[in-house]
Parts: C-alpha cells; structure tokens; sequence
C-alpha cells in the first residue's frame, strides 16, 4: 500500500469540520449579507472541533499520513488553544466586519484555514507538512491583514508583511532542502538519527541548514532580529486581527520551534541553544526598550509580543521536557493575556489606538479600565495574575539550566516593561478624561474580555491548575 | 557522468535547431519592413513604458484562475500514472483534492471573476 491509509483521515477530525465550514463560507460568500450568521457558523465549528478534541489523549500518541501527522497531547494541547484562540477573534471582529464593511463569508473562511494551518503544523513531525501548515496560516494572514481596503495604513501593513513573509518562508525552505541534503529525509525522526550518527559530519552545512530553519520559524513569532514586520503589520491591521497574529500565530510558531527542537534537532542542541539564548536576549532587550517609545498602542502590544516571544524562548534553552512545559505554561498565559488586551482596545474602537486615548478611561468606563488594568499586570509579570507564574516558570527553567546571565537580563528587562506597561495604567486612574466617552461595546466583546481576565487571574492564584498537562513530545 | 549524455544531446539539439530557424529566416527571408513589424515583440502590450501604469486587475484574475487549473493538471498527471497502485484511496484523496479547487473556482466564478466588462 503506497499511499496513506483513509483511517488516517479519523486523526484529523477537528481540522476536516473547520475545513467543511470553512468551504461552506467560501461557496456561500457572494449570499452572506449579514456578518452575524457567518460568524455564528464559525462559532459553532470552532465549538465543534473542541468537542472533537478529545484531550487529553487516553490512549497515548498516534501517527499517520505515513509517520507526517501525529496526534499527541503535545499537539492537542496547542491545537485546542488554537481553536480558543479562534473563537475569542471571531467574537472580537463581529463588530468590525460590520462596520469596516468587510466581506463577512471571505473573512471567516479565511480565519478558519489559517488556524486549520496552524494545527497541522503543530502536529506534524515531517518537515513538508510543516511547511504547508505555515504557508497556509501565513498567505490568509496576508490577506486578512489587508481586509480593510479602503484604510491605506492597512494596505501598506498587508504589502510589507507580504514582502518580508515571502523571503523568510524562502529561508525556511531552503534550510528544509538543506536538511535534507545533509540528511536525506525530512521526517523529524530520521533527522534526528541522523545527527545522533555522525561524529560531527560536514558541521558547517548543518549550521547553515539549522540556522535557516530556525530563522524562518523565528519569524513566524516575531523574535528579534527577525520582528520588524510584527509592529508594521498589528498597527496595520484591525485589532481582532493583530490579537490573531500575536496569539495564535506565535503559539503555533512556538509549539513547531518546540517540537523541533525536541525532535529533530536534539543532537545539536548546543548550536541549537547557542542561536535560542542570542535571539531570546535580543527580542526581550528589544521589545522591553522600544516599547517605551510607542504612542500607538498596537505598536507598543506588537513590541511587547517581540519581548514576550523572547520569554517564551527561554523555556526551548534547556531542551528538556520540563523546558518545553514551561513554554507551553507561558504560551497558554500569554495568549489569554494578550487577547484580553487587545480586546480592549477593540472595544474602545478607534478611541483604543492611541495611548491618549485611555486618559481617565477609569472614571468614564470604570468595569473596562479595571479589565485593562489586570491584562497589564499580566503583560508586566505582577504576582496576582497568571503573568508572573508564567514569567517565573521560563525564568526558573533558564536558571536551571545554567543561563544565569539570561534570567537576570530577563527581570531587568520586565522592570523596564512595566514602565511600558504601567504607563497606561497611569493614564487610565491619575489622569482627567480628554474625549468624549467611548460608546459601548457589544455583549460578545465583553464576553471575551471577561473570559480572557479570569484565566488571567485563576492561573496567578492557582497556578497548580496550569499542570494539569504533561504533554511533552 | 554518461547518462548525462541525452540532456547534452539535446541541449545541442534544441540550440541548433533554433539557431537554424533565426538563420534561416534572416538569409532566405524576403524584407517588407514596416512599423509594427520593427518593433519589438511583445504579446499584445507596450514593449518599453515607464513603471506607475495601471494594469487592468481582470488580467491578474485570469492568471489566477490559469493557476487553479494548472496546478488541477499537475497534480493529476502523476496521480494518473499510479493510479492502479493507490485504488480507491487514491480516488477519494483525488476527489477532496478536486472538490476543494473547484470549490475555488466556483467562488471566483460566483463573484464574477469570469465577467469581461
């Protein structure tokens, strides 16, 4: 039997319901006048592919379409935050979709096959696949970055994003083509085997092709000194957008730099390590410090994900199970953190882009300016919220695993971002209001706001809830 | 390096062949030169203009739907060729494949990418 067995496709469940209603949109595209039904079937297929989820796993790993799929709690866990993700935007960019006067069908089918992209790439353990997966999540993300055609900041976001995207999955597949060069596979497995029976081989080649590999994923979240699209791109786009990219986009970036790093690359890890530390130092001494700068609050969220991705990196150092979990802890904080952050601003409209914009937002909208309040605290890493747990596992997993330096770079520069952070904060409580009061937001939006402020704070009171997987691959 | 040898062959081949044709036609060929005839050869457009023109985007939509059906095409050749190997996995595979392209087609149809105005 050559080809893949149709069993198989019972691993994919999840993804063939998103994939269903995702054709569903597009055929129907032309007829969707109103944006409220596409977004409710989105809704009830991301609702849907959760229940499918079945996570975690009872009956261990699974992998198919010829070893290219695997079906882990590793990639469950992603996956099901994916599709939270997922819905969290959908119910986000109702609002936008109206009145940009965005086409509704296109939009959402778009934002379903970019996270259909998302999870085969975080369960793939096969370099081709990988690939596919990204470019999927990538190409939609262009065009969803440019969905307001008449804003010309959104056209200019769209292009730049095309352009740099474009070069850098160049990058990444030729650093595949080279692994399998050196190699002569492209399955994660083989690679790994590979490099475990060499005593060194042609150590320069497979520099280079690791160095490429890991640039074109770096670029996917946004590290230094591969970020400069991410700010360009979030300012650019809506806000239920920019919240797309920085959180699920960067977790399943994440998750694929995880698992390689585990898999694929394991045998090399000092190299490996060595290009990890350097991009992480760089991203959170970067992110913190531009940061500063900002008065477009995208921009600031958009350096602030560069830091944060650098966090996040801290945890892939060790290349260690406990490493990679630490990861996974911070990737789930982050992506709750950042999306209640950004549905702030999306609920302020256009009063939310800019930092004056919050001036004395406590006294006008006093329920929103406290919801903004725990997301910063979260985004500094201040004890009563998830943020610190997160930030405290990642740190602790770089100590010990000798990067004494990293950690102490890692809280200087968290001091430094929360006079980022806290600047807002100080905007919204110690100043008088200058604008006129922003209207109201829709239930959906504060839904979302609600739903991402209590995992914030329930994973800083009981962080013992965040362990509750051991899902390493 | 020797089986090699057919790529050369026909490299040599193909040059001469092309070669001979321009010769040829340069040699034997009777002159009638006239504006359009001296100008240089470009399908249907102006050969030299300066950058900044517009570009009606009905040709970027017909080169689009080019693609959807070449790529139909390419992945249809070698699934052709072994089609007897993969069986019926092999037809359902194709046909989720096919369904998802025409799927495509039928949005840009739907939306009017097919209407030359």
């Amino acid at each position: 039997m050559i080809g893949p067995d149709l069993a198989d496709v019972k691993l994919l469940w999840p993804e063939l319901i998103l994939l269903t209603m995702s054709l569903g949109l597009i055929l129907s595209a032309s007829r969707i006048r109103k944006g409220l039904k596409a977004s409710t079937a989105t809704l009830v297929a991301g609702f849907a592919s959760i229940l499918v989820y079945r996570w975690p796993l009872v009956e261990g790993a699974r992998a198919g379409f010829g070893d290219m799929i695997i079906i882990d709690n590793y990639s469950q866990f992603f996956k099901v935050l994916i599709a939270s993700a997922l819905i969290l935007i959908v119910l986000l960019s109702a609002r936008r979709v109206e009145t940009d006067n965005v086409r509704a069908g296109e939009y959402y089918a778009l934002l379903l096959l970019a996270s259909i992209g998302m999870m085969l790439a975080v369960s793939s353990t096969d370099l081709i696949p990988l690939y596919l997966g990204l470019e999927l999540t990538t190409i939609c993300s262009y065009i969803l970055v440019g969905t307001t055609v008449e804003r010309r900041t959104s056209n200019e976001a769209a292009t730049k994003y095309f352009l740099l995207s474009a070069f850098t999955s160049a990058l990444l597949l030729y650093g595949i083509a080279l692994i399998y060069g050196t190699t002569g596979s492209t399955s994660f497995d083989a690679v790994a085997s590979f490099f475990s029976g060499t005593e060194g081989g042609n150590n320069k080649l497979i520099l280079m092709a690791i160095g490429l590999v890991v640039a074109g994923l770096a670029f996917k979240i946004a590290a230094v000194p591969f970020h400069s699209w991410a700010p360009d791109a979030y300012e650019g786009a809506s806000a239920p957008i920019a919240a797309f990219l920085a959180t699920a986009s960067k977790a399943a970036g994440l998750a694929v730099l995880g698992r390689i790093c585990i898999s694929a690359f394991s045998e090399e890890s000092h190299l490996l390590s060595l290009i990890l530390a350097t991009m992480a130092a760089l991203s959170i001494i970067v992110g913190s410090i531009i940061a500063i700068s900002q008065t477009n609050i995208k921009r600031l969220l958009a350096y602030s994900s560069i830091s944060h991705a650098g966090y996040a990196l801290l945890g892939l150092l060790p290349g260690t199970a406990e490493g990679i979990s630490a990861t996974m802890t911070y990737v789930f904080i982050y992506v709750f953190m950042t999306l209640g952050a950004f549905g702030v601003v999306t609920a302020l409209g256009r009063r939310g882009e800019r930092i004056d914009g919050y001036e004395g937002l406590a006294r006008q909208q006093p329920v929103t300016a406290l919801l903004m309040l725990i997301f910063l605290l979260a985004l500094t890493g201040i004890p009563p919220t998830g943020g610190f747990i997160a930030k405290f596992v990642v740190i602790l997993s770089a100590l010990n695993a000798g990067y004494f330096t990293l950690a102490v770079l890692a809280v200087a520069c968290s001091v430094v971002s929360a006079f980022v952070y806290l600047r807002v904060a100080v905007l919204m409580y110690m100043k008088e209001p200058q604008m006129d009061e922003a209207p109201g937001y829709p239930i959906m939006i504060s839904a979302v706001l609600l739903l991402s402020a209590l995992v914030t704070v329930i994973g800083g009171i009981l962080p013992s809830v965040l362990n509750f997987w051991e899902a390493v691959p | 390096m020797k089986e090699y040898i057919g790529v050369v062959v026909s490299f040599i081949l193909a040059g001469g062949i092309a070669g001979a044709m321009v010769f040829l036609a340069s040699w034997l060929g009777e002159r009638k030169p006239s504006e359009v005839k001296l100008a240089p050869f470009e399908c249907g457009k102006t050969p030299f203009s300066l950058p900044g023109g517009k570009l009606a985007v009905k040709f970027y939509l017909t080169a689009i739907l080019f693609v959807l059906f070449d790529i139909e095409l390419v992945f249809l050749y070698p699934w052709a060729v072994i089609y007897r190997t993969i069986g019926l996995t092999g037809l359902v595979e194709m046909g989720v494949f096919m369904g998802i392209l025409i799927a495509g087609f039928v949005y840009a149809w739907d939306n009017g990418a097919l209407e030359w105005q």
